[in-house]
Formats: structure tokens, sequence, C-alpha cells
């Protein structure tokens, strides 16, 4: 199941194009939300860490890095998701650029109370860079639905 | 060499980051220090440290050691359920951060204590 997520920078809510992207809903988590753009580190989704209450309705995004860099696991990710459900966001966008393995981890997310929605290269990209500029967007997730293919006709 | 894997390197980190990357910041501290969660509005990085920051307080496991938040009313703490400094509003007695003294005690501004 696709995604769209559309992201307008606050600063320009009303005058700037919105950006279209997408993503891979984690099966069985598909469904709308909206909310600001907010990173979590990988590890602040780790039962230890603490409970870091934010102001606004929030979409939490996480860059998950690769198996190599040792980033302690703490938790499964299909946990990590519920955890910051649990903590407020709307929904959990996970960067699996560099760690596609997660996707076969997070393949079922029916007991997700929200959507969980996986990005990837240019995609995700885009959102990180938002993030890294700390350029203050809303993002809004929807279900993608697929244009209809239509049968060829012989007129 | 300091072998740069998918933007996770040692080279080019932060001081005390074992391994660190551009989104996240520090991954892996050092020997011995503590990694703190920074938040820098839609920003969350990791940053090492060899003490944790005030509001904090800091844990020590095999993989790795943390910096935790103290309880909402604290200021310091020694850890999650022993503060040594309340905030402005609550007084401490025994560890705990109280907006009213138990009987027999009276709340001191000044030193944010029951007395």
């Amino acid at each position: 199941p696709r995604a769209t997520i559309t992201v307008k920078l606050l600063k320009q809510e009303s005058t700037g194009r919105p950006i279209t992207l997408e993503g891979l809903f984690v099966r069985g988590s598909e469904g709308k939300a909206q909310g600001k753009l907010m990173q979590s580190h990988p590890l602040s989704l780790c039962n230890t860490s603490e409970d870091e209450r934010q102001e606004s309705i929030f979409i939490s995004i996480v860059k998950l890095e690769s198996p190599e860099s040792k980033v302690p696991q703490c938790q499964p990710l299909l946990d990590k998701a519920r955890l910051a459900l649990q903590r407020g966001a709307q929904a959990v966008i996970f960067d699996i650029s560099d760690d596609p393995s997660a996707a076969q981890e997070l393949r079922d997310g029916s007991s997700l109370a929200d959507p969980v929605v996986l990005v990837t290269s240019s995609d995700a990209d885009e959102l990180m860079g938002l993030v890294n500029k700390n350029e203050e967007a809303m993002v809004y997730i929807d279900i993608m639905i697929d244009s209809p293919t239509w049968p060829h006709y012989d007129v | 060499g300091n072998k740069q894997v998918s933007g996770v390197s040692s080279q080019g980190c932060q001081g005390g980051c074992q391994t660190c990357s551009v989104y996240n910041g520090c991954l892996t501290c050092k020997p011995k220090l503590f990694i703190h969660l920074e938040r820098d509005g839609m920003r969350q990085i990791g940053v090492c440290l060899a003490s944790c920051p005030n509001g904090f307080y800091g844990t020590r496991s095999p993989d790795r050691n943390d910096c935790i938040k103290c309880g909402s009313e604290c200021d310091s703490c020694f850890n999650r359920n022993f503060c040594l400094r309340c905030r402005a509003g609550s007084y401490l007695h025994k560890g705990k951060c109280m907006e009213s003294c138990p009987d027999g005690l009276v709340p001191s501004d000044t030193k944010k204590e029951c007395v």
C-alpha cells in the first residue's frame, strides 16, 4: 500500500507549492495523518530514553542507520514505532535508505494504531534535507489511490 | 582508515563520538562518555558528553551510557527517583519535589526545600 506524503513549508504555507513525495505504508497501518515534521534520533525510541513531550501535533521521522554503524538496536522497530505513537506522534516515517532490512522487520503493522510509512532515496533525502536545515514543515500523509488502468478497446 | 559507510563514519565526528552520521549526529560514543539526545527545533541529534547536563542523570550499561531526563519538577537529580534540586514552585523533601510540605515543615523559597 503506497502513501502520498504532501509537505508544506510553514514559512510559505499560503504561497509556496507543496512538495509531493511517496512512501510505503507498513501493511496494516494505512491511514491519514498530519502534523509538524519532527526528527527522532534512533536512540530516543529505546525504553530507557526519556519521554520527550512535544507541544504541537507532530509526525516523527527517524533516520535508520546502516547496521555497520553499530547503533544499539535496544528494541525491535515495531516497538519503536509503537513507542513514538504512544508519545503523541500522529504517524511515524522511517527513512530506510541505509537500512533496507528494516522493511522486512516492519512487514506487519496490523497492531499499530496509526500510520507508519517507509521512505527511501530521493523522497527520504527531501524530508531529511528539510530536517537538517530546520525548515519547519507540515506533513500530510494519505493513502495513494492508484489510477485505474483502462483496458485497451479496439475502436 | 576511517571507512565511510553510507554516511556513517568516525571521521569528521564531534569530539567524543565513536560513530556519527550527517542526520543523527553521534550514534555511539567513545568509552565512558554519555550520549545525550539534544533537541534543536525539528532536529534531534546525539552528542557525547563526559557528564550529563542539568535536568538529566547518567546511566551506564554494557552497550551504551545514556543521559536520562530527571522527573518533571526536578532540575537536578541523582536518578529518576531521587531529586537534588527542584524547579521553582516545588520543594525538595527526601528526594522528592512537592508542591506543599508535610506537617511540621515549612517551604523555603530560597532553598526550594521543606525545612
